[in-house]
């Protein structure tokens, strides 16, 4: 394992050259016969030993920044570039193309988003990295490393073998084989669990202190950039708009977008009684003709969310004395699967859970992947029906569903109109009727009329959640299930969506259930929390309770993970279990840094029990399923 | 070639900038070059010309090829200059002659008659044969795709004994059997041609079916019969047109192969495989009694699959 101190720069020789140097770069990709400039004049420098964050939402060409820098802009889109790309002197644009290989191999260092595309799936992860490092020996040395466990052990074993977060360790491996001056991780930790992103940051950190390379990080999140990066770059529109050190540009934001972009970022601390910034808006400053095209359709989306006056969120309403809308008992669900090496196994989505939701309650699902929290959902909404236990809750046609990925969720080949009137079939309006039904929808949700004629395909990522709302709500449903809606979506846009469920909610009093891997978003959207791990909750509670006290040391470790600038990194060890074999007892003793004799055979520390004085309702409703009952 | 022609109609865009195409390059990794694994194929750009040769146009020359040969054979018995059954002129005239452009057959029968009424018969029937197949295989996939389990079992297992009959050999069969003639032939081939596409729409819906997009048409209220017609099939009409214009050409071919072994159309009836197999006896001596008829199957087939390449080109340029 790597020393792990505070990350600070290391004087590694002269610095007075920088690794990387861009300068007045600009970069047009031509697509479908349309040549757009997408990076538009970038100056930017990476000194020896620096962590440069380079933020942006999607489509500001960080991407393709960093592809320039590489040499690597697909030939197929025609691109052209002026200004200077250099890498160790080298100009990565105009150089023969063998020094700009030669550059490739010995001086940068590469980690994608998505390991599993970038490894090779019919390779020996140990061969991929021995490789690279040109010995075996030396590529056991790099996968320790990198933190993965037992690398004799995994030397043998495939991609798909191995968790994400061992398959990012083992790109971050060949990426820092042969020591490069500079590595360009682009979203390494996107696809990662929290508690894993963490992790795999301390590592990214680590190499910095360890070998003294430069990384350059791109992400499309401040905390990210602001946990790790010395200096952070925020671009927009193929610019960078500001510049400076990590804590300045955080603190201090100049640039109106930094500014928006900081308001429409959900922490731990932002403000639950009021709408959400939706951040751009802020941003009007700047040229609304500037962005590419990922850009522009979200200039047309309405600020419908934004009210001045301060909206009073529904509290948790008396959930003592309400009926319960839905009652969960002792639910189980397992599903036959084939282990990584194709064997029969069982997956144990869920383990036993029992769970009253109340009527016009909002309560968030919290955990990583495999915890059985979609799986919950799913159940709810009658679309996994392998299950045992009971579910009582309303009919049907009362539960709608929002899905992760709208674009997916929408038909590609249906018109907005034709997805909404199909909700109405089988009622007794007529042809009138149904068109007012359709546009109150999509005004609630608001979209303009010339929507109706759109496919998915033309919409924007954020158009396209909205039509899955108005399709959702367009009858209104008692309850409203939500599968992370929001993780898909750039920030602004995802605080325009969670305002605009918090209004639907208000205005047709909804219960909503809500999924999500992220804290920030549960404790905005939500009034009760219910943590899972390993398809059992593990505490639930009021959200501002659960996230400022929690009883459980996952909770701790989910809430201690959130990134941030300044935040102590998080102690959590391991990656969740598989729920193909959930550890005995307290599925988490494994991981739980206070870990009792008793954890891997206890029966009581999975039960739910009240903490906390029986006369404070607020602390009765406070709950958790650990031996220890929050104290230590 | 099912899923690049479903990615592409998923129509997902990228804008430029937000995710440029992942390219397959892996630092330190000799031979991984970062040129994406997708755009390998084709013309490098910046060639001089080559947008001629890539763009839509020669795709749109070929499908005009493909309508031209279907009015064609709609037409022939219009179009054509002699009766192609009785003998018109001496026998054995090359080609050339001036009252017959493709020459004379051994008893005087107008070649080019015979040719155009020949090719009229094979292009129509691989045309419904095709239809036919697309239509009885589409249902058959459709249901066992969508309705999966015992339903999909049951389906595709019968699907599969009709993909181990060998075609050639159950059409001699059938045709041994009921005799030979057009309808038979069409019943033969018929019979060994539909599992094909029962499977590739199959296999299609069930990718289909576990998308979200299903899933939140059953939320939404939808019933297995909407969720169908709807929300699935829709998504697989293009790739089973693709796949089906990819085959008139084969199916030209084993009509032709057919007939060829005297399993088509009984004599005098104009027919390409059958004409070429009769003229093989003249061909050191008279070359063009089976080259002509023989290079009218090529050029059928060779127009069908340019035509079927054509169509997924444009199909896919579309999404």
């Amino acid at each position: 394992m790597l020393d792990l101190e505070p990350a600070r720069p290391v004087d590694r020789g002269p610095t007075d050259r920088p690794v990387a140097r861009l300068h007045d770069l600009r970069v047009s990709l031509s697509r479908n016969s349309r040549r757009t400039e997408v990076v538009r004049g970038v100056d930017l420098e990476i000194g020896r030993g620096e962590i440069v964050g380079v933020v942006g939402q999607s489509g500001s060409g960080k991407s393709v920044m960093s592809l320039a820098l590489m040499g690597l802009l697909p030939a197929s889109a025609l691109p052209q570039v002026s200004g200077a790309v250099e890498v160790d002197g080298v100009d990565m644009a105009t150089a023969p193309e063998a020094a700009r290989r030669r550059v490739r191999r010995l001086d940068l260092g590469v980690v994608f988003q998505d390991p599993m595309t970038s490894l090779n799936p019919t390779m020996r992860i140990g061969r991929q990295v021995a490789e690279a490092a040109g010995s075996p020996a030396e590529a056991i040395r790099l996968l320790r490393a990198v933190g993965i466990p037992q690398p004799e052990q995994r030397y043998g074993a495939y991609p798909h073998e191995l968790s994400g977060g061992l398959r990012q360790r083992v790109m971050i491996a060949i990426a820092i084989a042969g020591d490069p001056a500079l590595i360009i991780a682009d979203e390494p930790t996107t696809a990662l669990d929290v508690t894993v992103q963490a992790q795999v940051l301390r590592v990214l950190a680590g190499l910095r202190d360890e070998l003294g390379c430069s990384i350059l990080m791109i992400t499309h999140d401040l905390g990210v950039a602001a946990q790790i990066a010395d200096r952070i770059a925020v671009m927009y529109a193929g610019e960078v708009v500001e510049e400076g050190p990590a804590l300045g540009v955080l603190e201090a934001p100049q640039h109106p977008y930094t500014r928006g972009l900081l308001r429409a970022r959900l922490s731990l601390e932002t403000e639950r009684g009021r709408p959400l910034h939706t951040g751009l808006t802020d941003a009007g400053a700047l040229d609304p003709d500037a962005g590419t095209d990922a850009r522009a359709p979200s200039g047309t989306e309405p600020a419908t969310a934004v009210e001045e006056a301060v909206v009073e969120r529904t509290t948790v309403s008396a959930p003592a004395r309400s009926e319960a809308i839905l009652r969960l008992t002792e639910v189980r669900c397992e599903f036959a699967v084939r282990d990584a090496r194709g064997r029969r196994a069982t997956l144990a989505a869920l383990r036993g859970v029992t769970l009253d939701v109340q009527e016009g309650e909002s309560l968030a699902l919290v955990g990583e992947s495999g915890s059985g929290k979609s799986t919950l959902l799913r159940a709810v909404a009658g679309l996994e029906t392998r299950y045992t236990g009971t579910i009582d809750g309303p009919p049907r046609s009362d539960v709608q569903m929002v899905f992760q990925d709208a674009g997916a969720s929408l038909t590609p080949w249906l018109s907005t109109e034709a997805l909404l009137l199909e909700r109405l079939r089988g009622r007794d309006l007529s042809r009138v009727e149904r068109r007012e039904r359709v546009r109150e929808a999509l005004d609630r949700v608001g979209l303009p009329e010339t929507t109706l004629a759109a496919k998915p395909s033309e919409l924007s990522g954020g158009q396209r959640q909205r039509v899955a709302l108005a399709r959702a709500t367009i009858v209104p449903p008692r309850i409203l299930l939500c599968d992370e809606p929001t993780s898909a979506l750039d920030v602004s846009l995802a605080a325009n969506v969670l305002n605009l469920i918090h209004d639907l909610r208000r205005q047709m009093g909804m219960t909503v259930l809500f999924v999500t891997h992220d804290l920030a978003v549960a404790r905005i959207v939500s009034d009760r929390l219910a943590v899972m791990y390993l398809g059992r909750l593990v505490e639930t509670g009021p959200v501002e309770k659960v996230i400022a006290e929690p009883a459980h040391p996952y909770t701790r470790a989910l809430v201690a993970a959130v990134p941030g600038a300044r935040r102590e990194l998080p102690v959590i060890v391991g990656e969740p279990a598989s729920p193909m074999a959930p550890p005995t007892g307290c599925a988490f003793h494994p991981r739980c840094p206070v870990m009792q004799d008793e954890c891997p055979s206890t029966l009581e520390g999975i039960q739910l029990v009240e903490i906390g004085p029986r006369a404070d309702v607020e602390a009765r409703q406070h709950r958790v399923a650990c031996v220890l009952r929050g104290e230590f | 070639m099912s899923s690049v022609a479903g990615e592409q109609l998923a129509g997902v865009p990228v804008a430029p900038g937000a995710d440029p195409t992942p390219t397959t390059s892996v630092p330190g990794v000799p031979g991984a070059s970062g040129v994406p694994l997708a755009r390998r194929r084709g013309f490098p750009a910046g060639v001089p010309g080559a947008r001629l040769l890539t763009g839509r146009l020669p795709s749109l020359v070929m499908i005009a090829v493909l309508v031209l040969l279907t009015a064609l054979a709609l037409l022939a018995p219009v179009l054509v200059p002699y009766d192609p059954v009785q003998p018109v002129g001496v026998p054995y005239a090359p080609v050339g002659d001036p009252q017959h452009l493709l020459g004379t057959d051994m008893i005087g029968r107008d070649l080019l008659s015979r040719t155009l009424l020949g090719m009229r018969t094979s292009w129509l029937l691989a045309l419904v044969v095709v239809a036919v197949g697309l239509v009885v295989g589409g249902v058959v996939g459709v249901a066992a795709g969508a309705f999966g389990g015992v339903v999909d079992s049951v389906l595709m297992r019968v699907t599969d004994m009709f993909l181990a009959l060998p075609s050639m050999l159950v059409a001699v069969a059938v045709a041994a059997a009921l005799g030979p003639g057009l309808t038979n032939t069409f019943l033969a081939i018929s019979v060994v041609w539909w599992p094909y596409y029962a499977r590739i729409v199959r296999g299609e819906v069930r990718s289909l079916a576990v998308r979200p997009h299903v899933e939140a048409a059953r939320m939404a209220g939808a019933g297995q019969l909407r969720v169908m017609t709807r929300h699935l099939v829709p998504g697989v009409v293009p790739t089973a047109v693709i796949t089906a214009s990819l085959d008139i050409g084969a199916v030209v071919l084993t009509l032709a192969s057919l007939s060829f072994l005297g399993l088509g159309q009984p004599a005098p009836a104009p027919e390409l495989g059958a004409d070429t197999s009769r003229g093989m006896s003249e061909l050191l001596a008279h070359w063009w009694i089976p080259v002509v008829p023989g290079l009218a199957v090529m050029l059928l087939s060779l127009v069908a699959n340019l035509g079927g390449d054509a169509v997924r080109n444009l199909m896919a340029r579309r999404g």
